[in-house]
Formats: structure tokens, sequence, C-alpha cells
């Protein structure tokens, strides 16, 4: 089974994959990018509840750090949920401009996120809950998303 | 575990980078100046005073700023390691390396004593500030990947070029050139260029181009190998410069055959990318690995021809390279940063990052741009293009500003005016 920062970093990449295609589509057509961009958006909130109700948690038990990167992290889903749903909107207006300033917004915001959370978090993640590694894997992969 | 120094929080305040990143295109200004009323003889001898003026208005006030302003806001993204009290080392090394550069180029240019020691006196302890700065944070950093590799082997280049370029300085002090000057020249120049700032854009493009435009991954190879195969043909260089300046070549081949395949392999990269989007930054990296490669080969050549093009050279690397990288950072930082700073602040209506910076304004700098580095490369044959291009340098340096200045306009005004704060954020 894959470790924690293998497992996340992993889906980080399918994400990506996912935001591209969607502005592949947009780039032609925002009609035909919609069922991409809700893919993503899902895509994205599973990632975040994975972190958010299972591995964050996990680490805050474990390390007592309740205030730490993790609560900068939950900070940064806010502003990317808030800018996933500024997308659709600007989507569903037909309003291309828009749309892709809100997703190149995006992308710089989640990028520098990811890179913060595999160059570092994740790789704390790692060495605190290595034991407990397989588990916690099981675990966010058959998370319900809310 | 230890958590001091953990850094994975919020941005360093955007006044850390924003000093640095907007002074740079005045030094660019002031560069263009001072080729406009220079000549291309004299520019064509890397060793004449004008030559040496402009390259550092350059290198020190151009490039330097960025890099070292771009290192506080990447040390915590990319590496996860905050620099010690960032907001007093930028304000003060920021001070220091002002007064020093100016001092430097008004010094050289009028063989004044004064001026020079003062130079000496701001850009040592500047560059040594910030330097340590930057590798006392790189000790915090808990996962050593090959973007902190590169990071961390630039820094270390950059202190000897810090230390070769304060000797060479010394010696104009006590107006005591000797054999050993050009000597450290050639080995200061080379370190600058390949061992900072080439080093410094491998290790950024690893991450960045993948993340950033979705492009595939770079091979193992080479984010395990290229900085430590690059370093090691500089310290070849170092070694053959001193004592066998005759075989130099060795060191030449071996430093720019890996400079090429990194330029290709960006190249590459970014046409297998998956995003769409092809803005003004795409273009920069397009052109700066074109004039890369270039550069690369042409630095080879340049040994069977006495070093006549060795200043080609310097332009084709320098500025179709180094700048072109840095000015298009510029275009995804900037806009990030401010977009970033005030949506944590809680202000909800926010330009968003395309808005902040006129598309047409940023091409049009593109273009300039482009269009003075191929006449100062032509001006060699043909002395009247010097001028018309360095006024198009002049243009594009002025034309940045305003794209630089305009967000910070944006952030100054939205947190002036205070339009919609959402307090439940700081709940």
């Amino acid at each position: 089974m894959s470790t924690i920062k293998e497992y996340l970093s992993s889906d980080h990449r399918r994400c990506d994959e996912i935001f591209a295609t969607m502005e592949e589509k947009a780039s032609k057509s925002l009609e035909d990018a919609k069922e991409s961009c809700e893919e993503f958006i899902a895509q994205s909130e599973r990632h975040f509840q994975m972190e958010e109700k299972v591995m964050f948690v996990e680490f805050e038990t474990k390390t007592g750090m309740t205030q730490g990167p993790t609560q900068m992290m939950r900070q940064e889903h806010t502003q990317m949920r808030a800018l996933m749903k500024d997308m659709l909107g600007a989507l569903e207006d037909g309003n291309k401009d828009k749309f892709f300033g809100f997703s190149e917004t995006l992308m710089i915001l989640m990028q520098q996120h990811n890179m913060k959370e595999e160059q570092m978090l994740y790789t704390m993640a790692q060495q605190h809950l290595s034991a407990d590694s397989d588990r916690i894997v099981a675990m966010m992969d058959s998370i319900i998303v809310e | 575990m230890d958590f001091n120094g953990l850094s994975i929080d919020q941005a360093p305040p955007i006044s850390a980078l924003s000093r640095f990143f907007l002074t740079a295109p005045l030094f660019g200004i002031l560069a263009g100046f001072l080729i406009f009323f220079s000549d291309s003889a004299t520019l064509m001898n890397r060793y004449s005073t004008d030559s040496i003026v402009i390259t550092h208005a350059i290198t020190i006030g151009f490039l330097a700023f960025i890099m070292l302003g771009a290192m506080t806001q990447m040390l915590p993204v990319l590496a996860g390691a905050k620099m010690p009290k960032v907001e007093l080392v930028t304000k003060y090394s920021y001070m220091l390396l002002m007064i020093g550069s100016i001092s430097m180029l008004i010094g050289l240019s009028l063989s004044n004593t004064v001026f020079n020691i003062i130079a000496f006196i701001g850009l040592g302890s500047g560059f040594l500030m910030i330097l340590t700065a930057t590798a006392i944070s790189l000790r915090s950093v808990v996962n050593f990947n090959a973007t902190v590799k590169a990071i961390a082997t630039s820094v270390v280049f950059a202190f000897f070029v810090v230390l070769m370029g304060l000797y060479l300085l010394y010696s104009y002090i006590i107006n005591d050139i000797t054999s050993s000057h050009i000597i450290v020249a050639n080995i200061h120049s080379v370190w600058a260029i390949f061992g900072f700032a080439v080093i410094l854009i491998i290790g950024v493009a690893f991450q960045v181009l993948p993340m950033f435009y979705v492009a595939p991954k770079f091979k193992q190879f080479c984010k395990r190998r290229v900085v430590w195969l690059i370093s090691i043909g500089l310290v070849l260089w170092l070694f053959l410069s001193a004592f066998y300046e005759e075989y130099t070549l060795i060191a030449k081949f071996w430093i720019a055959i890996f400079i090429w395949a990194f330029a290709t392999t960006v190249w590459l990269k970014l046409s297998r990318r998956r995003r769409p989007v092809s803005d003004v930054t795409v273009w920069y990296w397009r052109s700066a690995s074109i004039f890369l490669t270039l550069g690369s080969f042409l630095w080879i050549f340049d040994e069977y021809f006495k070093h006549e093009y060795i200043v080609m050279v310097a332009i084709l690397i320098g500025g179709g390279f180094i700048l072109s990288i840095m000015i298009g950072m510029i275009y995804k930082i900037i806009p990030f940063l401010v977009w970033f700073h005030l949506n944590a602040k809680g202000y909800m209506s926010i330009p968003t990052m395309n808005e902040m910076i006129n598309k047409n304004l940023g091409k049009l700098q593109f273009i300039l741009f482009i269009f003075s580095l191929i006449g100062f490369i032509f001006a060699f044959y043909i002395p009247q293009l010097l001028q018309i291009s360095a006024i198009s340098f002049i243009i594009s340096m002025i034309v940045l500003e305003y794209n630089i200045i305009a967000p910070m306009l944006i952030y100054r005004k939205i947190l002036k005016t205070k339009p919609d704060f959402d307090m439940s954020t700081l709940s």
C-alpha cells in the first residue's frame, strides 16, 4: 500500500489532470467544460475532506498541534473552495475571461498549497504516523464525501 | 519533534519582496541609458569600464534583486523553510545593497575610491546578510528534495561569487590590478551566471513547470544529477582557469552540454504541458530556452575566436535566459501575492490574477525586450542598432515597472478603501 505522502501526492496530480482537462475544454467551449469543472470541484472536495477529516485529525492527535500547519492548510482550503465556487459561477454565466481569471488564480493558489503540503506537512505526517500509515490510507480511500 | 521555525504558514509580508521587485526595473532603465550613451566598440570589450558598470547594473541591480526578493517567498513554499526575521533582513539588506550598487556604479565609472569603499561595505554586508539568513533557513528543511538541493547549491556559489566580487572591488580601491584579477574575474562571472543564477533557475523549474503548467515531471536522472554535474564543471572551471588556462575549454564544454540539455528539456516539457494557457510567462520560458541554447554553443564557439564573442554570450545567457526567466516569474508572483495577501486579510472582491496586469502591456513589454536583445546582438555588426535597441530596452523596463506598480496600487487601494471586508475570516 502507498504511504500517506505517496497517496495524497498522487491525488494532487490526479486533480491537476482533471483541472487541465477542464481548462482544455473551456478554451474551446465553456459549455463543454461544465462536466469537468464539476468533477474537478467534487474530486478536490474529496481530497480536502480526506485531509481535514482523517489525516489532519490523526496528525493533530499524535503531535498535539492543532493551531499549526494543519490550521493554515484548512484556511487555504477555504480560500480554494471560494475560488472554485466563483469559477463555476463564471462558467455558468458564460464569462470566459472571468472563468480563466479564476482558474489561473486557483491554479497558483492550489499549487503553492500542494508544494507546502508535499514538502513539509506530508513528510512530517509520514514520520509521525508511519506505524498507522496503512490504516490512515485505507480510511482516506473509503471516505464518504459530505 | 522540534517544531520551531515551522513555516507551512502564510507567505512573508508582501513588502519583503515588493521593495526588491519595484527597484529592479529602475536599474534596468539605468542600464538602458548607460548603453544608449556608450558605443558598440567599447561594449565589445568585456573589461571596459562601461561594460563592467552596465553588467553590474543588470546583474546586481536587476537579477540579484529579483532573485533575492523571490527567495523570501520561494523558501516557505518550495523548501518549507522560513527566513529568520524576514522583515528586518530584507529591509536592511535592501538598503545596503541599494547603497552598495549605486556607489559601485558611480565608483567604477568615475574611478572614485570613496564610492568604491562605500560599495565594498554596502554590497559585502548586504549580500552576506541576506545569504546568511537564507542559509540559516535552509537548515530547518525537513525534506531535502532536488529543488532544495539546487537552492542550497546556488547559495553556496553565491557566497563565493560575492567574496570574489569583493576581492575585485578591493583591487580597484587599492588600485592594484594584478594578473590574478583577470583570473578571479573569469571565475566570478562564470560562477555568478551558472553557479548562482542558472542552478537556482534549474531547481525552481523542477517544481514550477510540472505544477504551474501541468507539464511532465523532470526525469529522476535530471533531478538528481544535473545540478551536481554542472557544479563539477564549475569547480573544474575554477581549477583550470587558475592553473591550466589553455584547457578551460574542457570545463566550458562540460558545463555547456548540460546547460543545453536543460534548455532542450524545458522546451520539450512546455510542448507537452497539459494546460492550454499560453500567456507571456510561457513565452518567456520558451524564449529563455532558445537563448540559453544559442548562448551555450556560442560560449564554446567563442573559444576559437579569441573571446571575441564573449559579450554576445553574456547577452544571450544573462539577458536572454536569466533576465527572461526573472521577468516571467515577476508576472506570476506579483499578481498572485497581491491576491493571496488581500484574500488572507479577509477581502472578497479582489480582481483575479489575470485582471491585475494588462495582458497587452505584458505582451508589449515582452516584444520590446526581445527586440532589444536581438538588436544588442546585431549591434556588433551594425553599430547603429545599439541606440535604437537601448531605447527599446528602456521602454520595456518602464512598461515592466508599470506592470509591477499596477497590482501594488490595487493592493494599496483595497487596503485603504476596504470594499467588502469579511469578518468571518477572523473567527
